[in-house]
């Protein structure tokens, strides 16, 4: 084999990427894994991971200088001290907004799986069907049953904490032992019970933190220091999972500082001969070959490497010949929610940090339940007792103050919404040639926004919210609607969606490329609709089920 | 989402706290000087103030914790430039609005007579800063409106409640005040959702 010549090449090492990789090397294939970023090795690079909080100078919060440079970053919650280094350098890439998108970028080894939330959610039979039933988009090519047992494989080796809760619309999986909701928590959970007559559900939140040892990994030790790395392999992350696995097989090659700019078509076999790549440290052209490519760079970012592949046929790029590649941009909308006061339990505390909160999974249009909006939204939030940040009656100032902030004040409870995004052709994302990033190529230019669904379904996440708040005796609901841009959700996805048609989507029901076959797009950009619920577990389950395929493929010699 | 992210939102949420909000919101497009000549008087007098709000008690106070050389630290590197310059003329106004009240320099009061001043300050900030609450309310509506709220910048507050926040901010943050004031367990190793709790236990750093 020649020194650029593997039977696959997979780009981007985030949590599809390492699937991929993973996936394919333990079925005997030769990988290159490539990633535009650094290197970022498990434990050694988590630098701020065993520090305490009075060891970082300015105590978790971000200088004039990163704002300067970060700015998307700053414009949510992820600007904090401990995990500048981790996002992308948005002078080096930075891109265009038609109207405000919020890209949150991580271009190192590993991605964003080092940073994710966890939450992982399945999908079900209700979300594969949604669009076919409401006349939306174009149907999903898959059903739940078809994705069900990649669930289960995926499950087993991330390991999902999380309890069985019986529900169809939020199947159950193979669960290590959940989280545990605290006092206060699990009152609240049985008044919803009972006040909405079992048809609401508060539980604890299901999360790719092991509570048990897991292969290598000892376990979640309850810092909820996550994104910082964790030195305990406590949660699912390329780096603690699926790049050993891989590695172990003896069949992965890791590039870093490979930024793939295009895809390289054969006219002749109508297929991928393999990528192009920019050393984003040297500027040198490098090219490398295979028999498939799984393209794992993020929804928008695999986009734009097709959109600069094979112009010379399809000006608009590989996969572009449906016109739907880059167009039906989605996300979840949330930055909503409600937050009151709970009376009582003044002799309960809690001891460790979890690093979950509960879940309440979907209830509207469902069953007889109908809005005038399509679709649905869940709620994360947790109750907690107030810090040293409140107010105290009556004290300002002197050593009563100080004492009366050194002890927990009374308990809150709060959540956020997070709601599903329909599909819109004319929610896109495009080339934009009059702006280069550092290395001369292309930007992304984005053009979407919520619509008056997503705004109506908005009203509706923050009254529901009351409404349990309030039936459950919260006191004092503050609730807060602070806008959604596009992309905000960090659960962008869509640009190459899948479908049973290759003139209205871009890849078919196996992930492939309709126009290149031997090319599978496995981030985000394959979803066809977005659902409520977190989505890097579905996008897991399906990168496995498409590199199974693709090995099936390969031995029938039909790639 | 994890707690660190939940507890910054509901802190949004909710508002109002003796942290405000302004400590969680600031736009990029604010910048600020990199040095502001602050002198070691400075540090010291600052020091005594946040002293004065967080005295020694069973545990030390922020004096102890170097809240003078914190405060220098995060209003040079972190604040918007307004609120820098207003803190910069705060601490002279200090002084100066000390010797109204009692006729001599914060440094010469006695323990009691800084906590007097500072009680009198409790009152005159609370009437001062309804104005850039006021501009705030307005300009992060504007903003909204655009959905670029991430460009909102806070209006400058009164000096004292500038220097208020950042004692708290920069004493509970600190060895002294995570592992002394609060209570401070970096591998909890466990969770217990109905912990039991007495009046007098302190509260977690984290």
């Amino acid at each position: 084999m020649a020194d650029n010549t593997f039977d696959a090449i997979v780009v981007g090492s985030g949590i599809s990427g390492g699937w991929a990789a993973k996936e394919l090397c333990e079925k005997g294939l030769k990988v290159l894994l490539l990633e535009r970023g650094g290197p970022h090795e498990h434990i050694k690079d988590y630098k701020t991971a065993t520090k305490s909080i009075w060891e970082l100078p300015h105590r978790g919060y971000t200088t004039n200088e990163q704002r300067k440079k970060y700015p998307v970053i700053h414009r949510g919650w992820a600007a904090q001290e401990e995990v500048m280094d981790a996002w992308a350098n948005e002078e080096d890439a930075p891109y265009t907004e038609v109207k405000p998108f919020t890209w949150w970028r991580s271009y190192r080894f590993g991605g964003r799986s080092i940073l994710w939330g966890r939450q992982s959610y399945r999908w079900s039979q209700m979300d594969f069907e949604a669009n076919a039933k409401d006349g939306i988009a174009i149907p999903w090519p898959v059903n739940y049953n078809d994705i069900a047992p990649w669930y289960d494989h995926v499950e087993k080796f991330a390991g999902i904490s999380g309890s069985p809760q019986g529900l169809s619309h939020l199947p159950d999986g193979q669960f290590m032992p959940p989280f545990e909701l605290n006092v206060v928590e699990k009152d609240v959970a049985a008044r919803i019970k009972e006040q909405f007559k079992g048809q609401r559900h508060l539980f604890i939140g299901r999360v790719a933190n092991i509570t048990q040892p897991h292969y290598e990994r000892p376990g979640c030790q309850y810092r909820a220091r996550c994104w910082e790395g964790c030195q305990f392999g406590g949660y699912f992350s390329t780096q603690s999972s699926t790049y050993p696995a891989a590695l172990k097989t003896g069949n992965l090659t890791v590039r870093p500082y490979s930024l793939v700019s295009q895809v390289l078509y054969d006219k002749e076999t109508k297929k991928a001969r393999g990528v192009e790549v920019l050393d984003t440290e040297t500027n040198q052209a490098y090219e490398f070959n295979s028999k498939i490519v799984f393209l794992c760079a993020s929804a928008l970012n695999s986009a734009w490497i097709l959109m600069r592949s094979a112009t010379d046929i399809w000006p608009e790029g590989l996969g572009s010949s449906s016109g739907e590649l880059g167009h039906n941009v989605m996300d979840h909308h949330y930055n909503l929610g409600a937050s009151g006061r709970i009376e009582g339990y003044d002799d309960k505390y809690y001891y460790g940090r979890r690093p979950t909160g509960f879940y309440i999974p979907r209830f509207v249009n469902m069953g007889t339940d109908k809005r005038d909006y399509l679709r649905g939204f869940g709620y994360q939030g947790s109750a907690s007792r107030t810090g040293w940040g409140r107010e105290i009656a009556e004290l300002n100032i002197g050593g009563e103050f100080k004492d009366a902030l050194s002890e927990p004040g009374n308990w809150r409870i709060g959540a956020t919404g997070f709601g599903e995004i329909l599909p819109h052709h004319d929610n896109k994302i495009s080339l934009d040639k009059n702006k280069k990033d550092k290395w001369g190529l292309p930007v992304l230019s984005m053009d979407a926004e919520l619509k008056e669904n997503e705004m109506k379904m908005r009203k509706d996440i923050v009254a529901e919210l009351k409404a349990m708040l309030e039936a459950s005796g919260v006191k004092d609901i503050h609730t807060s609607d602070s806008g959604h841009a596009m992309g905000h959700g960090i659960h962008e996805m869509g640009t190459a969606r899948m479908g049973n048609d290759p003139k209205t989507s871009v890849l078919n029901k196996w992930n492939q490329v309709w126009d290149a076959p031997n090319v599978f797009v496995t981030d985000g950009a394959f979803m066809t609709s977005s659902a409520c619920q977190n989505p890097s577990l579905t996008y897991m389950a399906f990168t496995a089920r498409a590199a199974n395929y693709a090995v099936e493929e390969l031995k029938k010699q039909n790639l | 989402m994890d707690r660190r992210e939940l507890l910054k939102m509901v802190a949004l949420l909710t508002g109002g706290a003796v942290i405000g909000s302004e400590f969680f919101l600031s736009g990029c497009t604010a910048g600020g000087k990199a040095e502001l000549g602050f002198t070691p008087g400075n540090i010291a007098l600052l020091d005594e103030v946040g002293e004065t709000i967080l005295p020694a008690t069973s545990s030390p106070g922020a004096k102890a914790a170097q809240v003078g050389e914190f405060m220098k630290v995060y209003v040079t590197d972190c604040y918007p430039q307004a609120s820098q310059d207003a803190f910069i003329k705060g601490i002279n106004d200090l002084d100066a609005d000390c010797k109204k009240l009692h006729s001599k320099s914060f440094m010469d009061c006695t323990p009691e007579q800084r906590h007097e001043f500072l009680l009198s300050l409790e009152k005159q900030s609370k009437e001062f800063n309804t104005g850039p609450q006021e501009e705030d309310k307005k300009n992060r509506a504007e903003l909204k409106a655009k959905n670029k709220e991430y460009d909102f910048v806070a209006k400058p507050r009164h000096y004292y409640t500038m220097m208020k926040q950042l004692t708290l901010l920069g004493f509970f943050t600190s060895k002294v005040g995570a592992t002394q004031a609060l209570r401070h367990i970096p591998v909890p190793g466990k969770y217990d959702g109905a912990y039991s709790y007495k009046k007098g236990d302190k509260a977690w750093a984290e």
